[in-house]
């Protein structure tokens, strides 16, 4: 495409370029890309985590620090300071198990956002199917959540020390805490489709982004509990997705929480309407995306 | 004639370094103008979003933390309360970033021509300045608002206003002489400027900023009043709206160590500087 543009010599009359590649279009056929492609989606993937520690001095352990003291401090203000209810559990356990389902929707879409724009040198020179960017790039993002949960592990078992008491379920139910698990990466992936072409675009969504993400975070039950928002109110936060999961899991691993299965239903159907749209738009707008980078 | 040409390593002192950056003001222009840039270079909204990046947390903070959770804020208006305490703290936190990055940002231009780098993290500064006035016009404009509608004006109108002048010079001078630091030791890679954004996260929520100090439960406020910037930021307030703990020894002790960190900044970042040239 830039042959044109980078010959210096005056040109010698209307050339006409005609570059093709065979390539079926519409949606499932970039599905069923991917599928050809999966080794580059693995190599992407494995890049993607090795991008949070290389060339770190502290390699791995730097990724588990700075994942540990943030969290640590904002427990520490939110739960002795600012004093936010958390039920019947301590207030670390509680914040824990808000954060853990919140960051399979943080990280991963964060960064799936930036798959094509930090991407651009790569895309430019040569044709991979562009789908598999936002996907490899989210897996970087669940390694923070796998860290919380180790983290939480290590809280419930000092509190088992320490007040004698497992602030954790032991029911069949925990089992719904990896459903909601999943639809939240579903819909961190689903959303992505859409902000990922939007940030190959225009820079302004980095910081769109982090603005919504951070006050996202507030819309969603994770610091405080869904109960601590006035009974008239409770349905308007029900209607941000994001709330449904993250309750069902808190649900499903501490006891005494409350959740609403309609609700996660809701959020499954968003989810649902979410994707099918952002693979048409993905695939319809792959091209003019990637002319423009 | 003969001419005879010597090649000998230079190490500048603090004091030719000083005289050096000022000759070269002229470049502080050129500097502040790529800073600006950075910032909304290949966006849509462009400049404008120098106004939302400051405005925009503060309205979500505002709405969660004043009217969501109910935190209090020594009787103040909470918007007043909290816009005091982010004036102060982004002029920490935004000359830290920027100084840090000063380097890695505008690292080609050192291929080009001379200039002494001690320039970098001083003409960096140019949109935390930026946004501490846009900050400013919010408050005085909050301020007319509150006095409108509550009949208070809430800002006190005596000396003391000029120590919470002095803290902002030192919120401004702490951060800068962190920076001298940081910016030789993130040079060339990205890792400090992610290390930087994660440990200012870390200390945002250790200041009282969000919160009063006086929220802080007893037994940890001792802790806290370690952190110069719990002490910096508190004097701000102090001086402003006349709320909160001041201590003026504390906050002399405050100053003096900030200001022989800064000298030990300046120190080694001129002894960096020789070497950085070589290694480039």
């Amino acid at each position: 495409m830039t042959t044109a543009g980078s010959d210096p010599r005056p040109s010698p009359g209307p050339v006409a370029w005609v570059i093709s590649a065979e390539r079926h279009d519409g949606v499932l056929a970039r599905v069923r890309e991917v599928w050809q492609y999966r080794r580059i989606l693995s190599f992407f993937a494995v890049r993607a985590v090795q991008s949070l520690y290389r060339k770190t001095y502290l390699g791995a352990w730097w990724l588990f620090i700075r994942t540990l003291v943030p969290l640590l401090i904002a427990a520490f203000v939110f739960g002795e300071v600012i004093n936010v209810p958390s039920g019947n559990v301590p207030y670390l356990v509680f914040f824990l198990a808000g954060q853990l389902p919140w960051n399979f929707f943080d990280g991963p879409l964060v960064r799936a956002s930036r798959a094509i724009d930090s991407n651009r040198q790569l895309l430019t020179k040569l044709y991979i199917p562009r789908i598999v960017l936002p996907l490899g790039q989210m897996t970087a993002g669940v390694v923070e959540p796998v860290i919380i949960a180790a983290i939480l592990a290590v809280t419930l078992v000092y509190y088992r020390w320490a007040d004698g008491v497992w602030y954790v379920q032991a029911e069949p139910r925990v089992a719904a805490a990896f459903a909601a698990v999943f639809v939240i990466l579903w819909f961190a992936f689903a959303a992505s489709l859409f902000t990922s072409v939007w940030q190959g675009r225009a820079r302004d969504m980095r910081y769109v982004l982090r603005h919504v993400v951070g006050f996202w975070v507030f819309l969603t039950p994770v610091a405080y509990p869904a109960s601590a928002v006035p009974v008239g109110y409770r349905w308007l936060i029900y209607l941000n997705p994001m709330t449904a999961p993250v309750e069902t899991f808190k649900w499903a691993v501490l006891p005494g929480e409350e959740h609403s299965w309609p609700w996660f239903l809701y959020t499954v159907a968003v989810t649902v309407v979410l994707f099918g749209s952002g693979l048409w738009y993905f695939a319809r707008s792959e091209g003019a995306t990637m002319d423009k980078l | 004639m003969k001419e005879r040409w010597e090649f000998t390593p230079h190490h500048p002192g603090l004091v030719e370094t000083s005289a050096d950056v000022w000759k070269h003001r002229g470049l502080l222009h050129l500097i502040a103008t790529r800073a600006f840039q950075r910032i909304y270079r290949r966006t849509v909204l462009g400049w404008l979003w120098l106004v939302i990046n400051p405005l925009l947390p503060l309205a979500i903070r505002v709405i969660v933390f004043g009217a969501l959770l109910g935190v209090g804020s020594n009787g103040l208006p909470y918007f007043l309360f909290l816009l005091g305490g982010s004036i102060a703290w982004d002029l920490f936190s935004a000359t830290l970033m920027r100084g840090t990055r000063a380097l890695e940002m505008h690292g080609e231009l050192s291929d080009l021509i001379y200039y002494p780098r001690a320039i970098l993290p001083v003409g960096n500064l140019a949109p935390a300045l930026v946004e501490l006035a846009i900050k400013l016009g919010v408050f005085v404009v909050a301020l007319a608002y509150y006095a409108l509608h509550d009949g208070r004006f809430y800002v006190r109108s005596d000396a003391a206003l000029l120590w919470g002048l002095g803290a902002l010079v030192l919120a401004m001078l702490f951060a800068l002489a962190i920076s001298l630091f940081t910016s030789v030791w993130g040079e060339g890679t990205r890792d400090m400027r992610f290390a930087i954004s994660q440990v200012t996260g870390v200390w945002y929520l250790l200041t009282p900023v969000l919160y009063p100090l006086s929220q802080v439960p007893e037994q940890y406020r001792a802790w806290i009043v370690w952190n110069p910037m719990a002490v910096i930021v508190e004097t701000f307030k102090w001086g402003v709206f006349g709320v909160g703990a001041f201590d003026a020894p504390l906050f002399a002790w405050t100053a003096a160590a900030v200001g022989v960190l800064l000298l030990a900044g300046l120190v080694f970042f001129t002894r960096a500087e020789a070497r950085m040239f070589d290694a480039r």
